[in-house]
C-alpha cells in the first residue's frame, strides 16, 4: 500500500520526462497523479489504526543483503500526518505553477520525484534506505532552484544548497554507519538497531553527528545560512516543496533517529537542544524584521518556527512530542499558503519590496482578496487562536514548560515578535494607499486563488477541530518518549 | 616426466579467454593485411564478437577445479575470471565508440584494433598471471599497447607528447618494478611463483629484513603507476588530454583494473607478512589520491583532464577496500570496479560523441547542450552524478559498499576522507550538469549553437549510440539490480583460494598488530 505512494510518482515522473507531450498535458497528468497520491493517503488515513504505536502498513523485500539494506517501508504516528502534508503541498505546488513555464516536463518530473523522495524518506524503515530517499532529493531541487529560480543570484543559491545538503547528507551516512557498525548489527533494520549497549562517549558522539547532520536541513541557527538564499531565489512552488516538505525530513530525522534510537543520550543533549531551539526562534524573529523583502521575512520566519519544534522534541514529553509534530504539520500548511501569496503578489505587482508595496486591501485596483488572505496566513503564522498555528504552539509551550522554562520563556516571547514582523509585513504591503502611476495590476484569476482557498480552509479546519490534527500521532510519540522518560529518571536516581 | 602428466600440468584449457582474443587479434590483423583498407568495416564487430566470446568462455570457467595452469605461472580463479571479464568487457565498450574516432583521425581502424586487442590480453593476462615473469611480461604487452595507443594519432603533436611521457615514466617505473620483483626472487631462495616465495621468504628467515621492505616499495611504485594513484599519478591528466579519448577510456577502466588485480595478487600472496606495512603505504597514496584528485579537479576546464583527475580520485575510492583487506573489502573493489566501468566508459562515449559533433571538449562548450542533444546530455549526466555518488545510480551503491566495508574494517578516517570528498566531487560533476542542463537557451556555447544534425545512421555512429545506450541503463539500473552483482563480487572472492589465509586473519584479528601468519599451503609441491 505504501509503495504506490512512492512508485506511482516515479513512474509519473518517467513517463512525463521520456514521453514526448505538450506541457499542458505534462501538468494535467502531474497533478492528476498527485490528486491520486491525495485520495490514497486518504484510504491510508482512513485505515490508520490510531489506537496501534507500531508500524503499520508494513512492507519489507530483500534487496542486498551484503550490505543490510532492505526494502522497509512502514508508517506510524510520526510519519503519517508529515505524509499527508506531503501530498496536500505537493499538490499545491503543481497547482501553482505557472502554465507557460518554461521547459514543463522536466520541471514536472523533477517535482514529482521529489514527492516520491519525501514519502520514501517519511516512510523507510531501514537506515541505509532513508539516506537513499534523503539524497535523492539532492539533484532534483538543485536543478528546480538553479532552473527556475527568481534572479541571477539562483545559480549561486543553487549550489549552497546542493553543497550544504550534500554534507548532511553525509554526516546522516556517517552516523548511520557508526550506529550499524558499533552496535555489532548486521542489517540497517530500524527495529535491529539498539544503542542502549554502547558506551556513553560513543553514543554522544553519534548523536552529534545526526544532530549536525539533520540541524543542516531542519536548519538549526548556525547552520542554516543556506535557507535565505535557496527560499529566497527559489520559485514559489519550489519554495513551498523545500520548505513545507524538505524542512520536515530534517526534524523527522532529529525525532525518529535521534531521539528514537538514543533514548538514553537523549536527556544529556536535551539541554543544549532546547537552547538551540530558542535561539533560533529569536534570530529567526529578530533577523525576519530587519528584511526588506517580504519573501525573505518568510524565510526567516522559517528559522524561528523550526526552533519551535526543536524544543518540543528536546522537551520529549508526550504533550510536547505531539506538539512537534503539530508544529510541523502546520508550520507546512502556513509556509505554503504565504509563499503561495507572496508568489501572486510578486507575479502581479512585480516587486517584493516593504518598501514599495502598499495598499494592497485597496478593493478595486488592488488585490483585496489576497491581501486579506495573506492577513489570515500572518495570523496563522504569528501564533492567533482559531488557527491551527495557535494550536500546535500551545501545545509545544505547554509541553516544554514543565522540563526547560527559560527556553520555553524565550519561545512565547518569540511568538509575540512574530507577531510584530507579521505586523511590519501586512501594514506595509496590505494597507496605506497605491501608488497611482504604477498600480494597474492584472486580475488574479479564480484558479490563482485555489491554492490559498484549499490553504485556509485546512488552517481554520485544524485550528478549530485540533483532533484531527493530533489524533494520529498521540500514541505513537507517548511510545517513543515512553523510553526517553525512564531512562532519565533513572539517571537522576543513580546521580542521586 | 610423462606426455599425460605434463598435459594436466599445463592445463591449458584455463586461458581459453585469452586465446579467442589472440585469435581474434590475428583474424583483424590478418584480415586488414589480405583485404586492404575496406577491411575495416567489418574488423571492429569481429573484435567485439572476439571479446564477446571471450567473456562467455569466462563464464563457463567459473569456479573451475583445477584453476592452476601453465606449471603453476597461471591461476585462473574467481578472482582473475572477474577481473579477466571486466578488463574484455571494457575492451568491447572501447571499440565501440573508436570506430569513428579513429575512422575520422585518418589512421587505420585494424591496426588500432590489433594493438588495443593486445593490451586486453595483456591485461587479461595479468589478472591471472602467478609469477613473477609472467606478471612481468603481461604488464609489459600490456604497457608497450598503452604506449602505442596512446601516441596512436600521430599527428597530433599533443598525442605525440603524451605517448613520449607515458613511455618514460612507464619504462621507468616497470625498471622500478623489475627491480623490486627481482629482489623478491633473491630473497626468497629462487623462487618465482607467489606462493612459494611467501615459503621461500619465510625459510630464507628474511621476514623481516630490509631487503623486503624495499622490494615492497618498489613493488608498490609500479602498481601505483598503473592504478595513477597519487604520487605516482602525474602522467594521467597529461595522457588523458594527449591520447585519443577511446583509449583513455580504455585506460581508465582496463587498465585500472589490471593493476588492481596485480595489486590484490601479488600483495597478498607475495607480501603477507608485511600485510600491515603494504596497508599503511596505501593508506597514504588513497589519503593523496582522494584529496589531490578531487580538488585538482576542481580546476579543470577541460573535460578529459578533469576525468583524469576524477579517475584519480576515483582510485583512492577503490583503495579503501583494498586496504580494509577483508572479504567485503575485496569484494566492494570488484563491485566498485564493475559499476566504474559503466559509469566511465558511459562519460568517454559521451566525451567522445560530442568532440566528433563539435572539434571540442571544454567545459564550457557544453552550455546549453539539452536543446540539442538530449540523449547525450541524459547520458553524460548520469554517468557523471553516477560517479559522484548520487543515489538510486549505480555508483552510489558501489561507493556505499566501499565506505560501509572500509568502517566495518575499522578504516573510521579513510571513510570520513572518502565521505568529505565526495561532497567535493558532486561539486565538479555537477558543474558539468549545469552547464549542459541548467544554461538558457540564449548563453548557448558558440559550438553548441552549430551543432550539427544528429545523425546515427553515418557509418560508425550506431556502435556509438550502442555503447551510450548501454552504459546508461547500466548505470541508471545497475544500482537498484545491483543483487547479481553483488553475489558475483563477493562470490568471486569466497571462492578464491589465494585470499583466504588473509581473509580469516583479518577477520579474526581486529588489532593492528603485526601477527604471524602461516604462510598458504602450497599444492603444487608434486610438480618437481
Amino acid at each position: 500500500m505504501l509503495s504506490a505512494l512512492i512508485w506511482i510518482p516515479v513512474v509519473g515522473a518517467a513517463c512525463i520526462g521520456f514521453i514526448p507531450m505538450q506541457g499542458n498535458r505534462a501538468r494535467s497528468l502531474a497533478l492528476a497523479i498527485a490528486t491520486g497520491m491525495i485520495i490514497w493517503t486518504l484510504v491510508l488515513l482512513s485505515q490508520f489504526d490510531i489506537s496501534l504505536a507500531g508500524m503499520q502498513f508494513s512492507e519489507l523485500l530483500p534487496w542486498i543483503d551484503t550490505l543490510g539494506l532492505s526494502y522497509s517501508l512502514g508508517a506510524d504516528g510520526l510519519s503519517i500526518p508529515l505524509v499527508a502534508l506531503a501530498g496536500v503541498l505537493t499538490w499545491i505546488a503543481i497547482y501553482s505553477s505557472s502554465e507557460n513555464i518554461t521547459r514543463p516536463r522536466l520541471y514536472y518530473a523533477l517535482l514529482l520525484l521529489i514527492y516520491a523522495g519525501v514519502v520514501g524518506g517519511f516512510l523507510a524503515q531501514n537506515l541505509l534506505l532513508f539516506v537513499l530517499f534523503y539524497e535523492v532529493e539532492l539533484i532534483p531541487f538543485y536543478l528546480l532552484i538553479a532552473i527556475w529560480g527568481g534572479t541571477a543570484k539562483r545559480g549561486y543559491a543553487a549550489m549552497k544548497f546542493l553543497i550544504y545538503t550534500a554534507v548532511s547528507g553525509i554526516l546522516i551516512l556517517a552516523g548511520f554507519l557508526g550506529i550499524t557498525w558499533l552496535t555489532g548489527s548486521s542489517s540497517f533494520d530500524y527495529n535491529a538497531i539498539a544503542t542502549q549497549g554502547l558506551p556513553l562517549q560513543a553514543q554522544l558522539i553519534l548523536l552529534t553527528i545526526l544532530l549536525v547532520g539533520f540541524g543542516i536541513k531542519i536548519p538549526l541557527v548556525p547552520l542554516h545560512t543556506w535557507l535565505p538564499d535557496a527560499y529566497t531565489e527559489a520559485s514559489p512552488p519550489v519554495a513551498i516543496m523545500l520548505g513545507g516538505i524538505l524542512a520536515k525530513l530534517g526534524t523527522y530525522g532529529i525525532i525518529r533517529f535521534g531521539l528514537g534510537l538514543f533514548p538514553e543520550t537523549w536527556a544529556i543533549v536535551a539541554p543544549g537542544l532546547a537552547i538551540i531551539g530558542a535561539i533560533s526562534a529569536v534570530y529567526g524573529a529578530v533577523t525576519a524584521i530587519a528584511q526588506k523583502d517580504i519573501k525573505r521575512m518568510v524565510a526567516y520566519s522559517s528559522i524561528g518556527h523550526m526552533g519551535y519544534v526543536m524544543l518540543a522534541a528536546a522537551a520529549a514529553t508526550e504533550l510536547s512530542t505531539v506538539g512537534a509534530v503539530a508544529q510541523m504539520v502546520a508550520h507546512g500548511l502556513i509556509l505554503a499558503i504565504l509563499f503561495n501569496l507572496i508568489g501572486v503578489v510578486e507575479a502581479k505587482v512585480g516587486t517584493r519590496e516593504l518598501d514599495v508595496l502598499n495598499g494592497l486591501m485597496s478593493p478595486i485596483r488592488g488585490l483585496p482578496y489576497i491581501s486579506a488572505l495573506l492577513v489570515m496566513g500572518g495570523m496563522a503564522s504569528a501564533g492567533i487562536p482559531g488557527m491551527t498555528g495557535f494550536i500546535a504552539e500551545f501545545l509545544v509551550l505547554q509541553g516544554s514548560y514543565a522540563r526547560f522554562p527559560l527556553p520555553t520563556l524565550v519561545c512565547v516571547l518569540c511568538t509575540g515578535l512574530t507577531a510584530v514582523y507579521f505586523v511590519i509585513l501586512l501594514n506595509r504591503t496590505c494597507f496605506g494607499k497605491l501608488d497611482n502611476k504604477t498600480a494597474y495590476y492584472p486580475v488574479v484569476t479564480w484558479s490563482e486563488k485555489v491554492p490559498a482557498l484549499v490553504l485556509t480552509a485546512l488552517i481554520l479546519f485544524l485550528g478549530i477541530q485540533p483532533t484531527w490534527l493530533v489524533r494520529w500521532s498521540e500514541t505513537t510519540t507517548t511510545a517513543m518518549v515512553a523510553s526517553v522518560r525512564v531512562n532519565t529518571t533513572q539517571q537522576i536516581a543513580i546521580k542521586n | 616426466m610423462d606426455l599425460a602428466n605434463l598435459a594436466t600440468q599445463l592445463n591449458a584449457g584455463t586461458i581459453l579467454p585469452e586465446s579467442i582474443v589472440l585469435v581474434t587479434l590475428m583474424v583483424v590483423l590478418i584480415g586488414d593485411l589480405i583485404v586492404g583498407r575496406s577491411s575495416s568495416r567489418w574488423v571492429a564487430y569481429a573484435a567485439i564478437a572476439g571479446l564477446l566470446g571471450s567473456i562467455i568462455a569466462l563464464y563457463f570457467q567459473w569456479d573451475i577445479v583445477n584453476p592452476i595452469a601453465f606449471l603453476g605461472g597461471f591461476n585462473g580463479d574467481d578472482l582473475s575470471i572477474v577481473f579477466r571479464g571486466i578488463i574484455a568487457l571494457s575492451a568491447a565498450v572501447t571499440i565501440l565508440m573508436s570506430i569513428t574516432y579513429i575512422e575520422k583521425s585518418g589512421t587505420a581502424l585494424p591496426e588500432f584494433l590489433v594493438i588495443l586487442l593486445t593490451a586486453t590480453m595483456g591485461g587479461m593476462f595479468l589478472s591471472g598471471a602467478n609469477e613473477l615473469v609472467m606478471i612481468f611480461i603481461s604488464l609489459e604487452s600490456l604497457s608497450i599497447s598503452s604506449y602505442l595507443l596512446t601516441g596512436y594519432t600521430k599527428r597530433d603533436p599533443r598525442s605525440n607528447e603524451a605517448a613520449l611521457k607515458y613511455l618514460l615514466i612507464g619504462a621507468s617505473s616497470t625498471a622500478v618494478f623489475l627491480y623490486g620483483v627481482s629482489l623478491l626472487y633473491g630473497l626468497s631462495g629462487g623462487q618465482t611463483e607467489l606462493s612459494a616465495i611467501a615459503t621461500g621468504i619465510v625459510q630464507a628467515n628474511a621476514g623481516q629484513s630490509l631487503g623486503l621492505a624495499i622490494s615492497l616499495v618498489f613493488v608498490i611504485a609500479g602498481i601505483g603507476f598503473k592504478i595513477s594513484a597519487a604520487p605516482f599519478h602525474q602522467w594521467t591528466p597529461d595522457v588523458y588530454e594527449g591520447a585519443p579519448t577511446p583509449v583513455i577510456a580504455f585506460l581508465s577502466v582496463g587498465s585500472k583494473a589490471a593493476g588492481f588485480a596485480l595489486a590484490i595478487r601479488l600483495l597478498s600472496t607475495a607480501f603477507p607478512l608485511l600485510s600491515s606495512e603494504w596497508k599503511f603505504v596505501f593508506t597514504a597514496l588513497a589519503v593523496l589520491s582522494m584529496i589531490l584528485g578531487n580538488v585538482v579537479a576542481l580546476a579543470q576546464t577541460s573535460m578529459k583532464r578533469m576525468l583524469a583527475y576524477s579517475s584519480i580520485a576515483q582510485a583512492g575510492f577503490v583503495m579503501i577496500g583494498l586496504i580494509a583487506g577483508t572479504e567485503a573489502g575485496y569484494a566492494s573493489m570488484v563491485f566498485y570496479l564493475l559499476v566504474y566501468l559503466f559509469m566511465n566508459l558511459g562519460g568517454f562515449c559521451c566525451v567522445v560523441l560530442f568532440s566528433l559533433r563539435t572539434g571540442t571538449d571544454q567545459i564550457s562548450e557544453y552550455s546549453g547542450l539539452y536543446q540539442k542533444d538530449p540523449l547525450l546530455t541524459l547520458c553524460l549526466s548520469i554517468c557523471l552524478l553516477s560517479l559522484g555518488g548520487i543515489p538510486p545510480l549505480a555508483g552510489f551503491f558501489g561507493k556505499i559498499y566501499l565506505f560501509w566495508a572500509g568502517w566495518q574494517a575499522g578504516q573510521y578516517g579513510l571513510v570520513l576522507l572518502g565521505l568529505v570528498t565526495t561532497v567535493v566531487s558532486i561539486y565538479y560533476y555537477i558543474r558539468v550538469v549545469r552547464m549542459m542542463v541548467v544554461k538558457e537557451p540564449q548563453e548557448m556555447s558558440d559550438v553548441v549553437k552549430n551543432y550539427p544534425e544528429i545523425n546515427w545512421t553515418l557509418s560508425g555512429m550506431r556502435p556509438l549510440q550502442v555503447g551510450i545506450v548501454l552504459s546508461l541503463i547500466a548505470t541508471s539500473l545497475a544500482g537498484i539490480l545491483s543483487n547479481p552483482l553483488f553475489t558475483l563480487a563477493n562470490n568471486s572472492i569466497a571462492n578464491t583460494a589465494i585470499l583466504q589465509p588473509i581473509i580469516i586473519s583479518s577477520a579474526g584479528a581486529q588489532s593492528f598488530a603485526p601477527t604471524p601468519k602461516t604462510p598458504p599451503a602450497v599444492s603444487l609441491t608434486d610438480r618437481n
